[in-house]
C-alpha cells in the first residue's frame, strides 16, 4: 500500500514538473552554465548528468547546456569572481559551508518563491533538516540539497581478525570502538589515521559525544556553539588515540595506501572513497566494510553530515536554471544517480525507493546521515573566518600531543574561537 | 610635424601599449582603488582610508605570515642557488650524452605539476612509514610529522622548493658557465691553480651578472610563495597554513581573505603591502649591485 502512495506520488511529482515546466517548452535560445564538481564531470557520473540534460533540453528546444567540471576552491573561486563581474554560471553546485559567502557576493539567488510555487508532491521529496539547512531565515531559500554525506566507519577486515577482534559484531560504543584500536595497535598495526589533523575529522570524532546543538555557531553574539565539557571528553579520546594512529590525515592518499595494504583497521570519511576501496576488494583482495561511526552510549553515532548543493544564480537565466535544478534533483534522477554510484542523496523519496534503499551503502548512508551532526551550521548566515578551522585543529592536536591538559585545551579554544569570530 | 614624424613608431607600439594598460596598468590601478575601499566584490566599494591597511598590518596573520616568509626567503634563496651552482658545475663537467641526461633529469622538476610533486612529497615525508621516515629509521631515529611538526615543517618546504627550483636555477647558471671564455681557466691551470680556486677567482666573479639575476628571481618568486605550502598543508580557502600557521604566507593570507572571507578591499590592500615591499627590497638589491660596481 506504502509502495503504490510511493508510486502515485512519484508519477504526481513527474506529471507536475511536467505541466510545469510546459509553460517554458516552447522555443528560446538560451544557453546555460552548469558547474559541477570535478568527479560529477568524469567516467560514469559524466555520462548519466549528460543524460539528464539531454533529457531536460529535449523538452525545452531551443536550450543548451554546458556542463564544466571544477575542484573545491576553483568552484568557489569561480562563483565569487564570477558574481563580480557579472558572469556567473547560471546552475552550479557547492558546498553548504561556502554559502554564506555566495549569498553575501549575489551569486546565490534566493529561490523560495519559485520552489513554493513547485507542486507539494515535488517539495514533500527532500529531506526535512536538509532542506532547512539551505534557509537561513524564513521566507529565504538559498539551495536546493543535492548530493550529501554522512560519515561512516570504513574497517578493514582482514586488520582486525589479525588482532584478534571479531569483525562480524562492529563496535556499538566508544569503549568498544577504543578497546579494539588498542588490540590492533598491540598486534603491531596502526588503528585509525591521526584524527586531529583535519577539521572535518576532529567534528566525527566530536560527534561521538556531542551534537549539532553544541557545535557549529551562535551567529548573533558571533560566539562558537562548542561545549566545553564535552570538548575536553572529546580532546580525551584525542590523547587516548595518539599512540595508536598513523601519522596521516584521513584525506592522505597515504592514508588509503595503509587501508588497502591491511596495515590500517579503521577509516572514518565519507562515502566518496568506496569506489577505492571496492576496486581494491577486487583487485588486490582487500576484505572491508563500512558501518556507523560508534557514539558514547549504544545508539547514539558519531560523524558529520553535509550536503552539497545546487544553486541558481540571479539573471535573466533564472527561471530556466531553476527549472533545470528543479529536475536533476527530482526523485527519479536522484534515484538514477543513487544506484550508479551507491551515493546518498538528500531527496529522501529516492533515498527510500525499493531500488535504492537495500543498496548497502545508501542503506547505511542513510542511516549514518540521520544520526551525524551538521558539520558547520547554521550554513548561508556569515562567512566564518579562515582562523576558526585552523584554531580547532591547533588545540586539538597539541592537547594530543601533550601541550595542554584536555580541560586547558578546551577553555583555550574556546576563548579563541570566540576571539576569532568577534574580530 | 614631429608627431606626423613619430606617428608610424607610435602606431607599432601601439599594440603594445592597449594590452600594457587593459591588462596591467588597470589591473593595478583597479587595485589600489579598491585597497582603500570595503568591497566585497559585489556590493558599491564604500571609501574605508587606511582601515584596510591597519587591519591587516594589526593582524595576527599577517605578522606570521612575514615571520615565515623572512624565515623561509633568508634560506631557500641562498640554499637554492647554492644547490643549482653545484649542479650546474657537476653537469658542465659532462659532455654529450650524460651532459643532456643530467641535465634533463634535473630540470624534470620544474615541469612537473605542483599538485604532483606535493603528492609525491607528502608521501616521502608521510610519518612512521614514509620513505623519509624509513631511512631515518635505518639509523635509529623516531619517525618524524616533517608536515605537522611545527619544529619541521618549514624546512620540509624548503627541501621542496630547492628540490623545484634547483633545475630551473641550474639551467641560467649552466647557460652562464658556457660563457665563461676557457683561456681564462687554461692560463689558470698553468699558473697552477686549484679546481677550487678556479672556481672562487674565475666562475664566481664571471658569473656575478647570471647569479644576481637568479638570485633577483629567487627574491621575488620566494615572496609569492603560494602553491608548494597551500598543497603540502592541504589547504583550502576555510582553512590553510598547517598547523599553527607554520606554514602561512602572505599570497595564502590574502587569498583566504578575498576568497574565503570575501573582504576583497583588504586582499588588494595585502597584495598592494607585498608589491611595495618586493619593489623595496628589489631596488634596494640593484642599488647595492650598482654601488659596488662603481666601488
Amino acid at each position: 500500500m506504502k509502495r503504490i502512495t510511493r508510486l502515485r506520488a512519484g508519477i504526481a511529482g513527474a506529471a507536475a514538473l511536467i505541466v510545469g515546466t510546459a509553460g517554458m517548452a516552447e522555443a528560446q535560445n538560451v544557453t546555460l552554465e552548469y558547474w559541477v564538481y570535478s568527479d560529477f564531470a568524469q567516467g560514469e557520473a559524466l555520462a548519466l548528468q549528460q543524460e539528464f540534460i539531454k533529457e531536460f533540453t529535449e523538452a525545452h528546444p531551443g536550450v543548451t547546456i554546458n556542463i564544466t567540471g571544477k575542484g573545491d576552491d576553483d568552484l568557489t573561486a569561480g562563483q565569487v569572481a564570477g558574481a563580480a563581474s557579472g558572469n556567473l554560471p547560471d546552475v552550479f553546485m557547492n558546498a553548504q559551508s561556502v554559502g554564506a559567502q555566495l549569498v553575501e557576493v549575489g551569486a546565490l539567488a534566493n529561490i523560495y518563491e519559485k520552489w513554493m510555487a513547485m507542486p507539494q508532491e515535488f517539495r514533500d521529496q527532500f529531506d526535512e533538516d536538509a532542506l532547512a539547512s539551505c534557509m537561513p531565515r524564513p521566507e529565504e531559500l538559498y539551495c536546493i540539497p543535492y548530493t550529501g554525506f554522512g560519515s561512516l566507519l570504513f574497517r578493514n577486515l582482514t586488520v582486525l581478525e589479525q588482532a584478534g577482534i571479531d569483525p562480524s559484531v562492529p563496535p556499538a560504543t566508544w569503549d568498544e570502538w577504543f578497546a579494539q584500536m588498542q588490540k590492533v595497535k598491540d598486534a603491531g598495526l596502526y588503528a585509525i589515521p591521526d584524527e586531529t589533523l583535519v577539521f572535518n575529522s576532529i567534528a566525527e570524532i566530536y560527534a561521538t559525544s556531542g551534537s549539532s546543538e553544541t557545535w557549529g555557531f551562535n551567529w548573533d553574539d558571533r560566539t562558537t556553539r562548542i561545549d566545553p565539557a564535552i570538548m575536553a571528553k572529546v580532546l580525551q579520546k584525542f590523547v587516548d588515540m595518539a599512540p595508536l594512529t598513523s601519522g596521516t590525515s584521513r584525506n592522505d592518499q597515504a592514508t588509503k595506501d595503509l587501508f588497502i595494504s591491511n596495515q590500517l583497521a579503521f577509516h572514518t570519511v565519507g562515502p566518496w572513497v568506496n569506489p577505492t576501496y571496492e576496486e581494491a576488494a577486487k583487485t588486490s583482495g582487500l576484505k572491508y566494510d563500512f558501518v556507523l561511526i560508534p557514539g558514547d552510549e549504544p545508539g547514539k553515532t558519531g560523524g558529520i553530515r553535509s550536503y552539497e548543493i545546487v544553486g541558481v544564480a540571479p539573471g535573466p537565466n533564472m527561471d530556466i536554471a531553476f527549472e533545470f535544478a528543479t529536475y536533476i534533483t527530482e526523485k527519479q534522477q536522484m534515484v538514477r544517480w543513487a544506484k550508479l554510484l551507491s551515493r546518498y542523496n538528500a531527496n529522501a523519496a529516492a533515498m527510500a525507493d525499493p531500488e535504492v534503499s537495500d543498496l548497502p551503502l545508501i542503506k547505511v548512508s542513510v542511516e549514518a546521515a540521520r544520526g551525524a551532526m551538521e558539520v558547520a551550521a547554521p550554513y548561508f548566515i556569515d562567512s566564518v573566518p579562515s582562523c576558526y578551522n585552523s584554531t580547532v585543529i591547533d588545540y586539538a592536536s597539541a592537547t594530543a600531543d601533550g601541550e595542554y591538559t584536555p580541560e586547558e585545551g578546551a577553555q583555550e579554544m574556546i576563548a579563541e574561537l570566540n576571539s576569532c569570530l568577534a574580530e | 610635424m614631429t608627431l606626423r614624424r613619430y606617428l608610424p613608431h607610435y602606431l607599432m607600439i601601439a599594440p603594445f601599449m592597449v594590452l600594457f594598460a587593459a591588462f596591467f596598468l588597470y589591473p593595478i590601478l583597479s587595485g589600489l582603488y579598491y585597497s582603500f575601499h570595503d568591497w566585497n566584490g559585489v556590493k558599491t566599494p564604500e571609501f574605508v582610508g587606511l582601515t584596510n591597511y591597519q587591519k591587516i598590518l594589526a593582524s595576527r596573520d599577517f605578522s606570521t605570515a612575514m615571520t615565515n616568509l623572512l624565515w623561509y626567503i633568508s634560506i631557500t634563496v641562498p640554499l637554492g642557488i647554492l644547490v643549482a651552482l653545484g649542479l650546474a658545475l657537476l653537469v658542465d663537467s659532462f659532455t654529450g650524452r650524460w651532459a643532456n641526461f643530467f641535465r634533463n633529469a634535473y630540470f624534470l622538476p620544474v615541469v612537473l605539476p605542483a599538485f604532483l610533486a606535493a603528492t609525491i612529497w607528502r608521501w616521502i615525508y608521510a610519518p612512521n612509514f614514509g620513505l623519509l621516515n624509513m631511512i631515518l629509521g635505518w639509523f635509529g631515529v623516531p619517525s618524524v610529522n616533517f608536515l605537522n611538526d611545527t619544529d619541521t615543517m618549514l624546512y620540509a618546504l624548503i627541501a621542496v622548493d630547492v628540490w623545484v627550483s634547483a633545475g630551473f636555477n641550474m639551467v641560467i647558471l649552466l647557460a652562464g658557465l658556457k660563457n665563461i671564455p676557457g683561456e681564462l681557466y687554461e692560463a689558470a691551470r698553468l699558473d697552477g691553480a686549484s679546481k677550487w680556486q678556479q672556481i672562487i677567482h674565475i666562475t664566481i666573479p664571471m658569473l656575478g651578472p647570471v647569479l644576481f639575476f637568479v638570485f633577483t628571481y629567487g627574491f621575488i618568486s620566494a615572496m609569492q610563495v603560494f602553491d608548494k605550502p597551500w598543497l603540502l598543508t592541504g589547504s583550502s580557502f576555510t582553512s590553510y597554513g598547517g598547523r599553527r600557521n607554520a606554514l602561512l604566507f602572505p599570497v595564502m593570507d590574502m587569498m583566504g581573505r578575498g576568497f574565503g572571507e570575501v573582504k576583497f578591499g583588504e586582499a588588494a590592500a595585502y597584495g598592494f603591502l607585498l608589491t611595495i615591499t618586493i619593489v623595496a627590497v628589489t631596488a634596494l638589491m640593484f642599488g647595492l649591485r650598482a654601488w659596488r660596481e662603481r666601488k
